[in-house]
C-alpha cells in the first residue's frame, strides 16, 4: 500500500504533457469516443461521417503565426467528389515579416505554462501567491494582507469619520451597552457621528456601592477625549446637568452641576448612583470634536436591589447648527420619513420690510412637526379593521417604502352622510395634513423654495349609473404618488422629490333600506414612483487660451 | 612599395565603424520592440541587454586600435585589436543564437557583422605578417 500511494501521489505530481504537435491538436474534438459535427480534425470520424458535414468549423491548426516558418494542418471538405471527402494537409506556412520570430530560446514564449499542482510541500507557498485578491510576482514584498484590520489602529487620518470610535486618552469613549444578555458590558465603544441609545442592567449591592466604579460620576468624565485621533490635543466633558431621581421616580434638576456627586451609602440607601449619562458631543464639519459635556441622573438604590438599569445615549452636533433630524443629506435615505410641513398663512410681507424691521424677517418659512415620525403619515391597519374604532393610528411615510393600509367600514342605514365624510376624511388624511413636502432630505424650513407642495386631487367615482340618486360623496380612498429623481452626479446620485399627489377618490353613498348594512373597505397607499431622466454625461469645457497683451505693447504708435 | 598599412584593412574598418552603428540601434530598437510584443521577463531581458552594451564598449578601442596599428605599421595594437575582436565575435554569436527571441532581422544583422568580424581577422593576420617580416 504504501508504494502504490507513492506512486498515485507521482502519477498526480506531474501533469500530462502539453501536446504541441498540429497534426494531432483538435480544438472541436470534445465528445469523447463520439464523432463531433463538422470537425474535420475528428479521429473519431469515419469516412462515411466526413460525407455528411457540410464544413469544416475548424480549417487550420496552427501554432503562433508570428513564427517564420510552422508546421500548419489544414482541414478542407471535397464537395465535387461523390461521396464528399475530408483532405488533410500538412504544409509549412512561412510568415514573410522581417520580424518574424526565428528562433527562441524560452520556452514559456510561445506555449501556456503548465501550472504547478500542489503538493502538501508547496502548498503554502502557492496560497501565498495566488490565495489572494491579486497575484503577484512577489508575495513577500508587496502587502497582500486583505484581513481587515481593527479600524482604530489603521485609522491613520487627522479627522474622525463615520463610525471611528471616539478615542479618549487611555481607551475609547465607552457607552456601556447590553451585549449578548441584558447585562452592562463597558467595553462598547462609541462611534463618531454615530447617535445610540443603550439601556442595560448592571449587578449592585448598597454595601460596596461606593467602591462600584459604574456607579459613579467619575467614571464616565474623567478621561478627556481627543479632538482629532492619535492627537495630543485633549477636550474635557463637563457636566452639563444633574438630574436627581427619587425612589418613587421622582426627578429633580439641581441648580447647580459643578459640584461633582460620588455615590455615598446613608441609612440604608445608596445615593448619587448614576441612573443615566446623556453625551453631547459637538464637533466641527472637518471632523474634529471641539466639546464634550454629559448630563446625568443620578438616584438612589435601595437595599433590596440586587440590580439597577441604567441608560445611555449620546448624540452628535455639529456646532452652529441645529440638531434638525434629517432624513438624508442631501437625498433622502431609503427609509427614512419623509420631512413635510405646513406654510403659515397669511404674512405676505415683501421683502424690502424685511430689512427695515429686522424684527419681522422671518415671515415665510415651513412649519414641520417636531416629531419627525409624523410629519407625513397614512392610516396604520389595526387588527380589528374598523375604520371608525381606529382614530388616531397613523404610521410614517418612509422614503421609498410603498405603502398599503386599509380598514372596513361598517354602514347603517341610520348613518348621516356629511358628518361620515368628514370622518373618513379624517381617517384618511390623519389630523394634520401638510401642505408642503421637503425635496430633499436636508432642506432647511426656511429656504421655501426647496418645498414642494402637495396637489390634491379628487376622483369621483360611480358606483352605477344613478348619477342623480344623491349627490353625497364619501372617500374611499386615498393614494398618495411622490414622483422622486435622482439628481447629481452619477456616482452619487441623490434622491430628491419632485412632485407629490395627493388623490382622493370617492363613490356615491346609496342609501340603503333600514335594518341592513353594508361593509366597504376603505384603502390609503403611497407609491414613489422614480422618475428620474437618464443620466447624461458631461464633460468640462476646454480650456480657453487667455492671452493679453499689455495695453503699451505698441508703445510709439499707440 | 614601402607602404606596409593595408587599405583593404583601413576600409574594412572605417565601414565596420559606420555598420557597427546601425547594428547597435537597430538591436536596441528591436529588443525595445520584442519586450513590448512579446512576454519578455525581466532576467530574460537583462542578459541580452547586457551583452548589446558589453559589445558597444568594446568596439571603440577594438575599433582604435585597430587604426592605429595599420596606419603606424605597429603590430602590437593591430594584435591587441584582434584579441578583442574574437570577444566580440563570441557576443555577436550569443546574439545570432541565444538570445531570448532571434527574428529573421536579427539573423540577419549578426550575420553581417559577423562576416565582417571574419574578413577583418584575415586582413588583421596578413597585416601583422606584413609589419613582422
Amino acid at each position: 500500500p504504501a508504494d502504490t500511494r507513492d506512486a498515485a501521489q507521482a502519477r498526480v505530481r506531474s501533469p500530462p504533457a502539453p501536446v504541441t504537435d498540429v497534426a494531432r491538436l483538435c480544438v472541436c474534438d470534445l465528445l469523447v469516443a463520439q464523432c463531433d459535427i463538422n470537425c474535420c480534425c475528428d479521429p473519431d470520424c469515419s469516412a462515411e461521417d466526413f460525407s455528411l458535414f457540410t464544413t469544416c468549423s475548424v480549417p487550420v491548426v496552427i501554432g503562433d503565426s508570428q513564427l517564420c516558418s510552422q508546421k500548419a494542418a489544414v482541414y478542407s471538405l471535397d464537395v465535387e467528389a461523390n461521396p464528399p471527402e475530408r483532405i488533410f494537409k500538412l504544409i509549412d506556412q512561412v510568415n514573410p515579416s522581417i520580424f518574424c520570430i526565428h528562433a527562441t530560446n524560452y520556452k514559456q514564449a510561445l506555449y501556456l505554462k503548465s501550472p504547478e499542482i500542489p503538493t502538501p510541500e508547496n502548498f503554502d507557498q502557492l496560497l501565498d501567491k495566488f490565495g489572494g485578491a491579486t497575484f503577484s510576482a512577489e508575495p513577500d514584498s508587496w502587502n497582500l494582507d486583505t484581513d481587515a484590520q481593527n479600524p482604530p489602529e489603521a485609522n491613520e487620518t487627522s479627522r474622525y469619520e463615520y463610525g471611528v470610535p471616539v478615542q479618549t486618552e487611555d481607551a475609547f469613549l465607552r457607552l456601556p451597552s447590553p451585549v449578548v444578555s441584558s447585562w452592562c458590558s463597558d467595553a462598547n465603544p462609541a462611534g463618531f457621528l454615530v447617535n445610540q441609545a443603550t439601556k442595560c442592567i448592571r449587578s449592585v449591592s448598597v454595601e460596596k456601592c461606593d467602591s462600584i466604579q459604574a456607579l459613579s460620576m467619575l467614571f464616565y468624565i474623567n478621561s478627556s477625549i481627543l479632538a482629532v485621533p492619535k492627537s495630543s490635543q485633549m477636550v474635557n466633558i463637563t457636566v452639563q446637568s444633574i438630574v436627581v431621581q427619587s425612589l418613587n421616580g421622582m426627578r429633580t434638576l439641581l441648580s447647580s452641576s459643578d459640584v461633582l456627586r460620588l455615590p455615598t451609602v446613608s441609612d440604608e440607601l445608596c445615593i448619587n448612583a448614576v441612573l443615566g449619562v446623556n453625551y453631547h458631543i459637538t464637533h466641527t464639519d472637518t471632523g474634529e470634536i471641539i466639546e464634550a459635556a454629559a448630563a446625568f441622573v443620578l438616584g438612589a438604590i435601595s437595599r433590596e436591589a440586587l440590580s439597577i438599569e441604567q441608560s445611555f445615549k449620546i448624540s452628535f452636533t455639529q456646532e452652529n447648527t441645529q440638531p434638525v433630524p434629517l432624513s438624508g443629506n442631501p437625498g433622502y435615505v431609503v427609509g427614512l420619513p419623509v420631512r413635510a410641513g405646513f406654510q403659515p398663512q397669511g404674512y405676505p410681507f415683501p421683502a424690502a420690510f424685511s430689512f427695515n424691521f429686522p424684527q419681522l424677517c422671518v415671515t415665510s418659512g415651513i412649519i414641520q412637526s417636531s416629531n419627525k415620525h409624523s410629519q407625513l403619515t397614512i392610516l396604520h391597519s389595526t387588527s380589528t379593521q374598523d375604520c371608525l374604532a381606529a382614530q388616531g393610528a397613523r404610521a410614517p411615510v418612509l422614503f421609498g417604502y410603498n405603502m398599503v393600509s386599509g380598514c372596513k367600514l361598517r354602514i347603517t342605514a341610520a348613518m348621516k352622510c356629511q358628518p361620515l365624510a368628514q370622518t373618513l376624511l379624517d381617517v384618511l388624511k390623519g389630523q394634520s395634513f401638510p401642505e408642503y413636502v421637503a425635496s430633499f432630505g436636508n432642506s432647511q424650513a426656511q429656504d421655501v423654495l426647496d418645498w414642494v407642495p402637495i396637489t390634491q386631487l379628487h376622483i369621483s367615482e360611480q358606483m352605477f349609473s344613478h348619477t342623480l340618486q344623491s349627490s353625497c360623496q364619501i372617500p374611499v380612498s386615498l393614494g398618495i404618488e411622490v414622483k422622486w429623481t435622482k439628481y447629481g452626479s452619477l456616482v452619487n446620485p441623490q434622491a430628491r422629490i419632485v412632485n407629490v399627489t395627493a388623490t382622493i377618490t370617492t363613490t356615491t353613498l346609496k342609501q340603503l333600506p333600514s335594518g341592513r348594512e353594508r361593509i366597504i373597505p376603505i384603502t390609503s397607499s403611497v407609491v414613489f414612483t422614480d422618475i428620474s431622466s437618464p443620466a447624461e454625461p458631461s464633460y468640462k469645457a476646454w480650456p480657453t487660451i487667455n492671452i493679453k497683451l499689455p495695453f503699451d505693447f505698441f508703445y510709439p504708435f499707440v | 612599395s614601402s607602404q606596409l598599412s593595408s587599405l583593404p584593412l583601413q576600409i574594412l574598418l572605417y565601414v565596420n565603424g559606420i555598420y557597427y552603428i546601425f547594428y547597435f540601434l537597430a538591436t536596441l530598437a528591436m529588443i525595445i520592440y520584442k519586450s513590448q510584443v512579446f512576454s519578455y521577463p525581466d532576467d530574460f531581458l537583462a542578459p541580452d541587454l547586457a551583452v548589446l552594451f558589453l559589445m558597444a564598449i568594446l568596439e571603440v578601442p577594438r575599433l582604435y586600435l585597430g587604426f592605429k596599428g595599420n596606419l603606424t605599421e605597429a603590430e602590437a595594437p593591430l594584435g591587441l585589436s584582434l584579441g578583442l575582436t574574437v570577444g566580440s565575435v563570441l557576443l555577436c554569436v550569443y546574439l545570432l543564437l541565444w538570445q531570448t527571441y532571434v527574428l529573421w532581422a536579427d539573423v540577419l544583422l549578426n550575420a553581417v557583422l559577423l562576416s565582417a568580424y571574419g574578413l577583418e581577422s584575415g586582413l588583421k593576420v596578413s597585416a601583422i605578417a606584413a609589419f613582422v617580416s
